[in-house]
């Protein structure tokens, strides 16, 4: 039977971690210098406009009643259906609905429609990076390190490694223009930013910003791998296997890298979440309309709604990505199972 | 014995003195660059160029060329030296001190007896929490009859219901939790922009009280190890007191990782710095700083290289130094350990 217990506490922990996050940036915020009700209006509007949106949004009432119409709205019930565009007049205009549960971040004041409108097109791009992102770590980083464990003391292996140091220490938005500058602007081959039309241009478009994470995060998981899969290669389970007739590649391959591989997959279970809580800089960079781009231009923008939406989402993926972790130990290993 | 054989482990491998040397390059850099070139690293050089046309290359006058407005390269990257070497550290002091403490303080109570909450007390919370858009007075209200059930606990013994315990190593614990799962750039840049003016003191404080929640962790696993020894079982049996334990006895025993995560710690300031300026959300121009010559120097990229591959190239040298010293550290630790 699976215990239900450990699973809740572990879920309540995360609820708790998210909440305790949302609570501190909403204070954070209302402390912030800043004028919403200003920035909602524009530089040309009149003072009694101001002031009517500053009613509208309830910014007359102190901070602690803000905060609970701010809960209170997050998760309500109600018989409507919102618009599908996020935009309009109406109560739940700004809603997202799950059946008769809404979920409301509130109006994005630089673009005036539902902030949970504007998170949902851009989490599957995030995504979408991430994932390419991950791809491309795992596959340099875990080969590379595999190899280097195999090859142990030559000169090249050494090489790769101080080279995998290198790579860690180098920034992604210098990586990142580099790239940029050498196969979009040199070589023409890929585009140079944006996010493109179609799925053709999608894939394109993804390439070189997965490419940077890609490298930055390849150096690491090189040496995490060449560290596991050395200390397996010791071990008593491999010898025997090479007694028993076993390839050399077939011990690394079979029997090394399958045990190295549970360290690995809970570093890339914790990797995808931050991955998806925005590479800001990468995004930046690359001018990639994803979570990270988002949260930058919601800060230098002062836009307060987007960018607590942006927060709650990160920790979100932060959160969900432990119990990923968490639940990867389960399966891959069965000394952990009860 | 001990200390020798660390050190001659530390300085044996080449790495470590590669880092050493480069660290050690980057520091009479940031000291000498101001007499090496004799420019102004404010003054505009109007005399070499009219505005709108290139920036001046690498010349006999100015070593590392010029920017955009004809201000001297070679001493804005020394005095941007100085600023990320005082920040890497100075924010790496914070962040050592305080992770140090509270890793060793959670690892040292784990386990230990701490507050019993009731879980009316929590029922009262969460309901205090929800009613805030309704009636502030009311919600004031149920927060304090919370607390009072919690202190009520304590006095008594007794909670109606059940309750469950926090020591003190939980509570840090999870607020390390929450602080990883917040989107820490985010944050780093929420108080960058709230000034309006932003100082080196606001930069190196702001990453000094977030950059330690990792370094807590850490020291925390290692106090683990150490407070059941023998030394600090004899020490208490001999009737030393909590405070001189862990300061004369446990802290002692996780200085060496300690300062191996602080020499990490100092590239990932210099790099977070860095990320800050590049972004817009660092120390305030017209003060030099890497990050933010980096951003300059990208725009030209393919006209005057110079401009963006200095501070690339100090950047790169600064956090790879740091991070070589700091594996060497790491590895040398290690063995010691066995």
């Amino acid at each position: 039977m699976i215990a239900i217990a450990p699973i809740a506490k572990r879920f309540g922990r995360g609820l708790f971690a998210i909440w305790a996050v949302v609570t501190i940036s909403f204070f954070l915020h209302a402390v912030l210098p800043s004028d919403p009700a200003r920035i909602a209006a524009g530089p040309q509007a009149r003072p009694q406009d101001v002031a009517a949106i500053r009613e509208e949004m309830g910014l007359d009432r102190g901070v602690l009643a803000r905060y609970g119409i701010f809960l209170g709205r997050l998760v309500h019930v109600s018989s409507e259906t919102p618009p599908e565009s996020g935009r309009g007049k109406g109560a739940h205009a700004s809603c997202k609905a799950l059946g008769p549960l809404h979920f409301d971040l509130g109006k994005s004041y630089q673009q005036r429609r539902g902030v949970l409108t504007v998170l949902g097109e851009r989490l599957p791009r995030t995504m979408m990076l991430a994932v390419v992102a991950l791809i491309f770590q795992l596959l340099f980083g875990v080969t590379l390190g595999s190899w280097a464990a195999k090859n142990r003391g030559t000169f090249l292996s050494r090489a790769f490694m101080s080279g995998s140091l290198l790579g860690v220490s180098l920034p992604t938005f210098v990586l990142g223009v580099i790239l940029q500058y050498v196969f979009a602007h040199r070589l023409g081959l890929l585009p140079l930013d944006g996010y493109g039309n179609t799925w053709p241009e999608h894939l394109k478009s993804v390439i070189l910003p997965g490419l940077t994470l890609g490298i930055y995060g390849a150096a690491y998981y090189a040496r995490l791998t060449r560290d596991e899969v050395e200390g397996e290669l010791k071990s008593d389970y491999v010898r025997t296997a090479r007694a028993k007739g076993a390839s050399p590649s077939r011990a690394l391959v079979v029997h090394a890298l399958r045990n190295a591989l549970l360290p690995i997959s809970t570093a890339a279970a914790l990797d995808l979440g931050a991955l998806v809580g925005g590479a800001i800089v990468t995004e930046s960079v690359f001018r990639w309309p994803g979570i990270g781009s988002l949260g930058i231009s919601a800060l230098l923008d002062r836009d307060g709604p987007v960018l607590m939406g942006t927060v709650l989402v990160t920790a979100a993926a932060v959160v969900l990505s432990n119990m990923l972790a968490d639940a990867t130990y389960g399966v891959l290993d069965p000394r952990t199972r009860k | 014995m001990k200390p020798a054989g660390l050190r001659a482990r530390f300085l044996r491998q080449k790495g470590t003195l590669v880092g050493l040397a480069l660290v050690l390059a980057l520091l009479a850099f940031a000291a000498a660059g101001p007499w090496i070139s004799s420019h102004d690293p404010f003054a505009s050089d109007f005399q070499r160029g009219i505005a709108g046309e290139l920036p001046v290359g690498p010349s006999r006058e100015f070593w590392l060329g010029t920017d955009r407005i004809y201000r001297d390269q070679l001493v804005r990257l020394a005095y941007g030296a100085r600023l990320s070497l005082l920040i890497g550290l100075m924010a790496t002091a914070i962040a050592s001190v305080i992770g140090g403490a509270v890793g060793i303080v959670a690892g040292f109570f784990e386990g230990g007896r701490g507050l019993r909450i009731p879980w009316l007390s929590v029922a009262a919370f969460v309901a205090s929490v929800a009613l805030l858009p309704r009636s502030i007075p009311l919600s004031l209200g149920l927060f304090g009859a919370a607390l009072i059930g919690v202190l009520a606990a304590q006095i008594t013994g007794k909670a109606p219901l059940g309750a469950f315990e926090l020591n003190l190593d939980q509570s840090l614990m999870s607020f390390v939790d929450v602080g990883l799962s917040f989107p820490f750039m985010l944050l780093v840049m929420a108080v960058g922009a709230s000034f309006e003016h932003t100082s080196v003191t606001t930069i190196l404080v702001t990453l000094g009280l977030t950059g330690w929640l990792g370094t807590a962790r850490i020291v925390r696993a290692k106090t683990l190890e150490v407070r059941n020894r023998e030394f600090v079982l004899a020490a208490r049996a001999l009737g030393q007191s909590t405070p001189r334990i862990l300061v004369m006895h446990v802290l002692p025993n996780v200085r060496g990782p300690l300062l191996a995560i602080a020499t990490l710690s100092v590239a990932q300031m210099i790099l977070a710095e860095s990320v800050l300026s590049y972004v817009g959300a660092g120390v305030s121009p017209p003060t030099p700083t890497w990050g933010h010559m980096l951003f300059e120097g990208q725009e030209v990229f393919g006209a005057a290289p110079w401009l963006f591959l200095g501070p690339a190239g100090f950047i790169l040298v600064a956090v790879f130094g740091f991070n070589l010293l700091g594996e060497g550290l790491r590895h040398a630790l290690d063995r010691s350990d066995r």
